[in-house]
Order: C-alpha cells, then sequence, then structure tokens
C-alpha cells in the first residue's frame, strides 16, 4: 500500500475534498457579507439534512433522482455524444409510469414493475430518436436534444391537463396514486422492522427505488466495463475514428448509447412519479436531467463513482434549500455558494496544472534526466 | 577563431516533465554543412527550435560570433541571421510565390505594396543561389520540392546567414533530392551555413561536413563526416549495433489474394484522385507502392481498408468484395491495416495499451465470454504482445498516450501482424519512427511476406520501398505509370522519373505485369 498516495485514485479523491473544502470557505466568506447570523445560517446549510428525519428523506430522495440521470449523463458522455436529452426523457418516464399505475387496474406486483418496464421503455425510445439523427443524418445532438426536451415537456403538460388531470379539479395534477401503484417503502415490512418502518413511511419517501438505483448503477458499469457493447461505446469515446478503422459499427454504437441512456433518465421519472410525488404534478422535473451533467461531471462519468457524487451534490441541493428556510440568505445566495463549489470541483484542468508546474520545477531543479519520450 | 554559433550546457524541460535537451554542447562553425542526427526524440528538432527560439530554453547559453545572445522570440533569432526551415512547410497556399517570399516585409511604395518589386526581388535573390522558382506561381499548384525552395528562399530574403533545414528531404523524390543538394552546397560557397537535420544516414555523408549525434537529449559527439561510417553513426545513435539492411531471403510467390480492377475514387471535393488503378497482391511477396506523397497513395491505402467509399473499380481479398464495406467487413475478409496516420486511426490515446490491442477482436475467442468480455484473456494477450513486440511500458494498463512514437507503432504493428490476415496493408509503417523500432517494423513485414501474407507496402520513403519490395508500382497523380516485376533490378533515378511522371509505361505492358 506504500504507493497509495502516488495513486490517480487518491489523487483524484484529494483533490475533491480540497476543491469542497476551497469552495466551502469562499461560500462562508460570501455567507458573511449576506446574512447577519452567517454562523447560523452556513450550519443550517452544513448540517441541515441530518437533523431531522423527514429531511434526510428529502436529501436521499434527490438524491436518487441525481444518482438515475447523472447514469445516464454518464453513458453518454462517455461516449463523447453531448446529448442533453435525459430531462425529456425523465418527463416521458414520469409520464407513462405514473399512467400505468393510475389506470391500469392490475395488482401492485403487476402493475409496479409494468409501470417501471413502461419508463425504461420510454426514455429508451426518446434515446433512438436523437441517436438516429445523429448516428445516420449528422444532426447535431446538442441541439435535437433540446428541441426533444421542449417536445416532451409539452406532450406531458398537454395529456396531464386534458386527459390525465380529474376533469373537475381545481389544480392541475393527476389523483393520488393508490397503492397499488406507488414504490413500497424500502425497509421490507418484517415483523421485527415494523417499529422502523413506520417512522420512515411516515415521514420520508425512500421507495424500493433506493435499491434499483444500487442495482442501476452496478449495472451500467458492468455494461460499459465489462461487455463488448460497453467496450465499442468508450472507444468512440476515446477516439471515433480509431473504433471506425478497428470495425466498430460506430452508427449503432451512437444510437444505442443514447437510447440506452434513456432508460436510467426514465427510471427517473418513475421514481418522481411514483416515489416521491405518488401523482402527476405539473413542473415534476424544473431541470433535474440537466443536473445530471454536474453530477456525471463530479463523477468523471464513472458509473461507481456517480451514486457519491450524487448523494454530494443532493446533499448540498437539500442544505442549500435548509438555509434558504432557515435563515436569512436569499435563494440566489444559495445558488451562488452552490455554483461556486461545483464550479471549483469540475475544474478539470487546475490540479494537472498546478501539477506539471511543480514537476518542470523539480525536475529543472534538479536536472535529473528523464526519458525524453516524446518531446517535440 | 569563435565558432559561429556556440550552444552551451542547453536544458530543455517541458512543463509534463519530459527534459528535451540535457546538458546540450552544440558549436557550428562558419560556412559549413552540419548535419544533426538522432532517432525520434533524442532532442534534435527541440535544440534547433532553441536555436530558433521557438522554444525558450531551461537553461544555458547561445553565443553568437563569440556574444552571448539574449533574443526572446523568433523575431529576434531572425534579425540575428537564423532561419529555419521546417518540416511542414508554412506557406500561404492561396498567395504566389513572391508574395510568400516578402510576406511580412513586402516592398512598397507609396503606402501599397509593390508587387513588380517582389517579383524582381524574387528573381533576383533565386537567381543568386540557383534556387529555381516561377516567382508569379500559386504555391498551390507548384511542387513540393519548389515549395521548399520557396521556403529556403523566404529565409535568405529575411538576411538569413545560417539555414536550419529540418528533415528537409522527407518529402521530395532522388531527383529533387539531388537537387536540394546541389543548392545547399551553392549556398555554403556564397557564404551561408546549414544546419541539415536528418535521419538518413546516406544524406549524411554525402552532403555533411561534419555530423553532431544526439541521443536521449544528450550529444554523443561530433566527428567530421570523412571519418565517419553509417554504422557507426548508427550504434551512437540507438546505443548498440543496427543492422541497415533487411536481410529477405528468396520469396516464394503464390496465389494473387487481393486482386484491384480500375478502382477510382474521388475526393469530398470533387478531384479524381485515384483513376482506373489495377494491380495484384500475390501472397508471399511485397508490393511495394512508390509515389511522391500525395499522387493518390493514401487514398488509395484508405480506399482498400474500408476507410473510404470507392468511386468505382472493383476490389476482392480471396474473391471476396472489400469495397465499399464497413471496416469490419474489410478486416473479416482478411485484411489487416497499419495507418499512415498513427494517431488519428491507429490508436486511441486515452485507451489503454490492453484495449488497443483488441479493437479488431473483442467479439471473438477468447475474448467474448457470454455477454462479456474477459478481461483476464485481454490483459494476458497484452502481455504476451507487448513481450512479443517488446513495446515498452510498464504494463498493459497505461494509455497509449504515455508512449513514445516508436512504442506507439509497435502497438499498431502487434494487433495487425497477429490479426491472422491474408493481405496487409501498410502505409508508411515506419514514419517518425526511430532507428531501432524502424529495423523492427522492417523485419517483421519481411518475415510476415516470407510466411505467406500478402504484403502492400505504400511509403515516401524510397529507399524503404526499394529495400523491401519484390515488386514495385509508381504513382502519379491518380495513376499507374509503371510496374516494375523485379524491385532489385531497378535504378532510383528510373523510378524518380516515373514518380514525377516524365516516363510512363505503355498500358498493356503494365497489365501484363500486374
Amino acid at each position: 500500500m506504500k504507493n497509495f498516495f502516488a495513486s490517480p485514485l487518491w489523487r483524484e479523491f484529494a483533490r475533491i475534498v480540497a476543491a469542497v473544502l476551497a469552495a466551502l470557505l469562499l461560500g462562508f466568506i460570501i455567507t458573511l457579507f449576506v446574512s447577519d447570523d452567517p454562523v447560523g445560517a452556513y450550519r443550517a446549510f452544513l448540517l441541515g439534512p441530518l437533523t431531522r428525519l423527514n429531511r434526510f428523506g428529502d436529501w436521499i430522495e434527490e438524491s436518487i433522482t441525481l444518482i438515475f440521470v447523472g447514469l445516464a449523463v454518464a453513458l453518454v458522455f462517455k461516449a463523447e455524444q453531448f446529448s442533453l436529452g435525459a430531462e425529456g426523457q425523465l418527463l416521458l418516464g414520469a409520464l407513462v409510469s405514473g399512467s400505468i399505475a393510475l389506470f391500469v387496474p392490475l395488482p401492485a406486483f403487476i402493475r409496479i414493475p409494468l409501470a417501471l418496464l413502461g419508463a425504461v421503455v420510454a426514455g429508451f425510445l426518446w434515446g433512438v430518436i436523437p441517436g438516429y439523427l445523429k448516428a445516420y443524418l449528422g444532426a447535431n445532438e446538442i441541439v435535437s436534444t433540446l428541441m426533444l426536451n421542449a417536445i416532451a415537456l409539452k406532450i406531458y403538460d398537454f395529456l396531464l391537463t386534458y386527459h390525465i388531470k380529474p376533469p373537475n379539479a381545481g389544480y392541475t395534477a393527476s389523483e393520488t396514486f393508490t397503492a397499488d401503484g406507488i414504490l413500497p417503502n424500502f425497509i421490507p415490512p418484517l415483523p421485527f422492522l415494523a417499529d422502523i418502518r413506520k417512522l420512515f413511511v411516515q415521514q420520508t419517501n425512500i421507495t424500493v427505488a433506493l435499491y434499483i438505483m444500487i442495482i442501476a448503477t452496478l449495472v451500467v458499469y458492468f455494461i460499459m466495463y465489462r461487455t463488448p457493447f460497453g467496450y465499442e461505446l468508450r472507444m468512440v469515446g476515446a477516439n471515433i475514428k480509431f473504433a471506425r478503422y478497428g470495425g466498430i459499427d460506430t452508427k449503432k454504437v451512437i444510437l444505442l448509447t443514447m437510447a440506452v441512456s434513456g432508460i436510467f433518465a426514465g427510471l427517473a421519472g418513475a421514481h418522481l412519479s411514483m416515489g416521491i410525488h405518488t401523482k402527476l404534478i405539473l413542473n415534476i422535473s424544473l431541470g433535474l436531467g440537466f443536473e445530471g451533467i454536474v453530477v456525471s461531471l463530479l463523477a468523471r462519468n464513472n458509473p461507481l463513482g456517480v451514486p457519491f457524487a450524487g448523494l454530494a451534490y443532493g446533499y448540498l441541493r437539500a442544505g442549500a434549500d435548509i438555509m434558504e428556510r432557515s435563515s436569512d440568505v436569499s435563494r440566489e445566495m444559495v445558488l451562488v455558494i452552490q455554483a461556486i463549489i461545483i464550479l471549483l470541483v469540475t475544474a478539470e484542468r487546475i490540479w494537472p496544472l498546478a501539477q506539471t508546474r511543480l514537476a518542470a520545477r523539480r525536475a529543472e531543479q534538479e536536472q535529473a534526466p528523464a526519458a525524453p519520450a516524446a518531446s517535440h | 577563431m569563435t565558432a559561429l554559433i556556440d550552444m552551451r550546457d542547453i536544458v530543455k524541460v517541458y512543463p509534463n516533465g519530459v527534459v528535451a535537451n540535457d546538458g546540450v554542447d552544440f558549436s557550428v562553425e562558419r560556412g559549413e554543412i552540419h548535419a544533426l542526427v538522432g532517432e525520434n526524440g533524442a532532442g534534435k528538432t527541440t535544440l534547433m527550435k532553441i536555436l530558433y527560439r521557438m522554444e525558450q530554453p531551461s537553461g544555458g547559453e547561445i553565443m553568437l560570433d563569440g556574444k552571448p545572445q539574449h533574443y526572446r522570440s523568433s523575431h529576434d533569432a531572425i534579425a540575428a541571421g537564423i532561419g529555419m526551415v521546417h518540416q511542414n512547410f508554412m506557406l500561404v497556399p492561396s498567395f504566389t510565390v513572391a508574395q510568400n517570399i516578402v510576406l511580412g516585409q513586402e516592398p512598397s511604395r507609396r503606402g501599397f505594396i509593390d508587387a513588380n518589386e517582389a517579383v524582381r526581388a524574387t528573381e533576383e535573390l533565386a537567381k543568386q543561389y540557383g534556387l529555381r522558382v516561377d516567382a508569379n506561381a500559386v504555391v498551390d499548384s507548384i511542387s513540393v520540392g519548389m515549395r521548399q525552395r520557396v521556403e529556403i528562399l523566404k529565409t535568405l530574403f529575411r538576411g538569413a546567414r545560417v539555414l536550419i533545414l529540418d528533415e528537409p528531404t522527407a518529402v521530395l523524390t532522388p531527383q529533387e533530392t539531388q537537387e536540394l543538394f546541389q543548392a545547399v552546397r551553392a549556398l555554403v560557397k556564397q557564404g551561408k551555413t546549414v544546419i541539415f537535420i536528418t535521419h538518413k544516414l546516406r544524406e549524411v555523408k554525402e552532403i555533411s561536413d561534419r555530423v553532431t549525434v544526439m541521443r536521449g537529449g544528450k550529444v554523443m559527439g561530433t566527428i567530421a563526416t570523412s571519418e565517419a561510417t553509417r554504422e557507426g553513426l548508427a550504434r551512437m545513435m540507438v546505443g548498440r549495433d543496427v543492422l541497415l539492411t533487411v536481410d529477405k531471403p528468396p520469396h516464394q510467390r503464390g496465389e494473387a489474394v487481393m486482386k484491384v480492377k480500375n478502382l477510382s475514387y474521388v475526393a469530398e471535393t470533387g478531384r479524381a484522385l485515384l483513376r482506373d488503378v489495377s494491380f495484384n497482391v500475390y501472397a508471399g511477396e511485397v508490393l511495394g507502392v512508390a509515389g511522391v506523397e500525395g499522387n493518390g497513395q493514401t487514398e488509395l491505402a484508405e480506399v482498400l481498408s474500408g476507410l473510404r467509399p470507392a468511386a468505382g473499380g472493383t476490389a476482392t481479398i480471396n474473391g471476396a468484395s472489400i469495397l465499399n464495406k464497413e471496416p469490419r467487413e474489410v478486416r473479416l475478409a482478411g485484411a489487416a491495416h497499419i495507418p499512415e496516420d498513427r494517431l488519428t486511426n491507429g490508436v486511441a490515446l486515452k485507451a489503454s495499451i490492453d484495449e488497443n490491442l483488441i479493437v479488431d477482436r473483442y467479439f471473438g475467442t477468447p475474448f467474448k465470454r457470454g455477454v462479456s468480455i474477459d478481461y483476464k484473456a485481454v490483459k494476458q494477450q497484452g502481455k504476451q504482445l507487448m513481450q512479443e513486440f517488446d513495446i515498452r511500458a510498464p504494463h498493459g494498463q497505461v494509455t497509449v498516450s504515455s508512449l513514445s512514437g516508436g512504442n506507439m507503432q509497435k502497438v499498431i504493428v502487434a494487433r495487425e501482424f497477429t490479426s491472422h490476415p491474408a493481405v496487409l496493408i501498410a502505409a508508411q509503417p515506419t514514419r517518425g519512427i526511430d532507428v531501432g523500432a524502424t529495423e523492427f517494423v522492417r523485419q517483421m513485414l519481411v518475415r510476415k511476406r516470407t510466411e505467406g501474407i500478402a504484403v502492400l507496402l505504400v511509403s515516401a520513403d524510397l529507399a524503404e520501398v526499394m529495400s523491401l519490395s519484390d515488386r514495385i508500382i509508381v504513382m502519379y497523380e491518380g495513376q499507374l505509370t509503371g510496374v516494375f516485376p523485379d524491385a532489385a533490378s531497378v535504378a532510383e533515378e528510373e523510378l524518380g522519373l516515373y514518380m514525377l511522371g516524365l516516363k510512363r509505361q505503355d498500358p498493356k505492358a503494365m497489365e501484363a505485369r500486374l
């Protein structure tokens, strides 16, 4: 283990911790300027999510959404496809799973898996479209996915307003799902867990989506690093010309990557409708699909890093919410602090830059002959 | 008398920690032709860029005429009389020769550029140094050899006393090389000094007065060329004995494995870059494609490997058509391809050595197991091929980007040679790699050919084509101008005439030799 501190993994970890600490310090300095009770406000921000069970629940629930979307983004980004379609895929995933949860009169043990499957299929198909456009017609995926997001949002709003909402309701939302359409709590209904289960059911919406999320993470990791498709995907991302030269069907890979990515965004949508809200509401997402980009970047597009990045980012968001509600710091300032943290952590180049500077200086001082590998 | 240029204890450390020059002493006398040789990455180009001030040295000093120089940019270096002709020409293609030569120092009359004066100055300069150029021709339309002369005139126009030529012969035909050498000798006669970077030892012997050998960022020695032998120089460059000639056992020509007939290719710009090209490649032979770069050889290799679409004609491997097929299909038909542009096509820099070695076989045994890839087998193969092909890296999980050019090429060679091909298309297989790796790749090519593989060798290095090939075809402007059934009996100058399109064989005669 003597090389541990020199290993890239450790350096990466140290880098992130250093960035977070620097960002938190900067955030505190800003808080000093805008708050009469900076210590209290900052404590709410830093410790808020841990102070009550319902706040803890909010944090975990939000993180699960972020992790699903983060996995979706990690897949496309690993293939260097800058698809921003997670938002639309998420909305349709929520719409389809929510509709099945509402209207398909089957027992829970069939209806819930069916609803999840519906979300997966919806996300997949909504990824096939920009994938096909990019691979075979050369349409820029950034533009096409953004347009498709707008279309998905309007489809969602239209169906919710005119077809799903109860006709005489004074609000724009579906009816609350019955228990047959709601994801069960993550604690199994066993006698000796009854008390704690009751507590969690009352105060949080942490459902079996937690387990689905863990499985999804492992699945994405397996796909990316253990399957032929994952190899193809990574080679397309590393050098698409090389992939083509080597015989990989790059068009198929691009199409499939965007589609498979949609599966996980769709699951995020199912988690929102069947786990958190237990009904379909307007503005169910508000840009959560884009937060997946932050999560994936924090995790360096590594699926095994996504849960940690998701939990960290979710914590930040939950803490910011609590700070906003319980102190005099405005939402805008909270967002500024949040943005600074993200900025510092994702600034990929700062640390390598510092390192090469250091290495150059050291080599200069020692004038040690190194292997003159690739010079000019 | 002090030396004209005296570089002392030059150190250059790049920001990534690579030491390119490590205490280099280098001096050049007035009026000499000084060859600077060394393997790729030995630090020759870096040293010259420091002299020309395209790079700032990390330490050391430079004396010109015995006076220390403190110039900060190429601008100052040019003012001090140093000129550099780069490997890749830096000319404006849409300007005329004269416009390029005066660029930045245009003669003016009443605030306007004096075009006539520019042409006059160009012609006078060209005459003075015996460098033939057409002052009014647009650079886009002139030959590579003339472009090089324009580059040289450009530096002379700026008052260069010292000319640095960075691998000037890499892109020239034998005739053009001879012309260049004559011009260099004429320059020296008129009091100029020339530094000649190369790794072709034959040229060192032919043109230079003294030679400095670099290896691993250090100077191994400076000797008078008359006292040097090619073998001795090669040993200094590599640090061990090197076989300069490839030992080629007599070949057993087999069946025609690859048949190409009336192949044509039209670029996206609408230009026809291959016109009616026909040839066969037989099992157990190396068919060399000679030609000045840019006459369709690149396109030929890429069309035949599935990277570019053909406009017409046929091409088969063992009877299976390979034109306008995806690269996977072409590979499965039996083709392997060492691509000309290594960094673009040949490797994924961000991926590991192991992963680069499986791109054409990850879907077959022993790598595919059920739905997944057996990474133990991948690692195992990586280890084996790294040993077999002498790829120098700590292990197979390091990224290819950390390898030197020679080792990157070995990764490609290792993959393509072990794919059990029927035909191996090798495009510029030794370009830009060092003497040791070149020796290795050439030996492997010959070995595969002797084992019965059909090899199509495309190379701009005429000496390479001549020493490795059994038969040679020559390409000029997308067409075949000659087929030579016995490579050993062809004279270099003869090939040169076909490469320049000055001679052509009768199409019927060529067909008979395909």
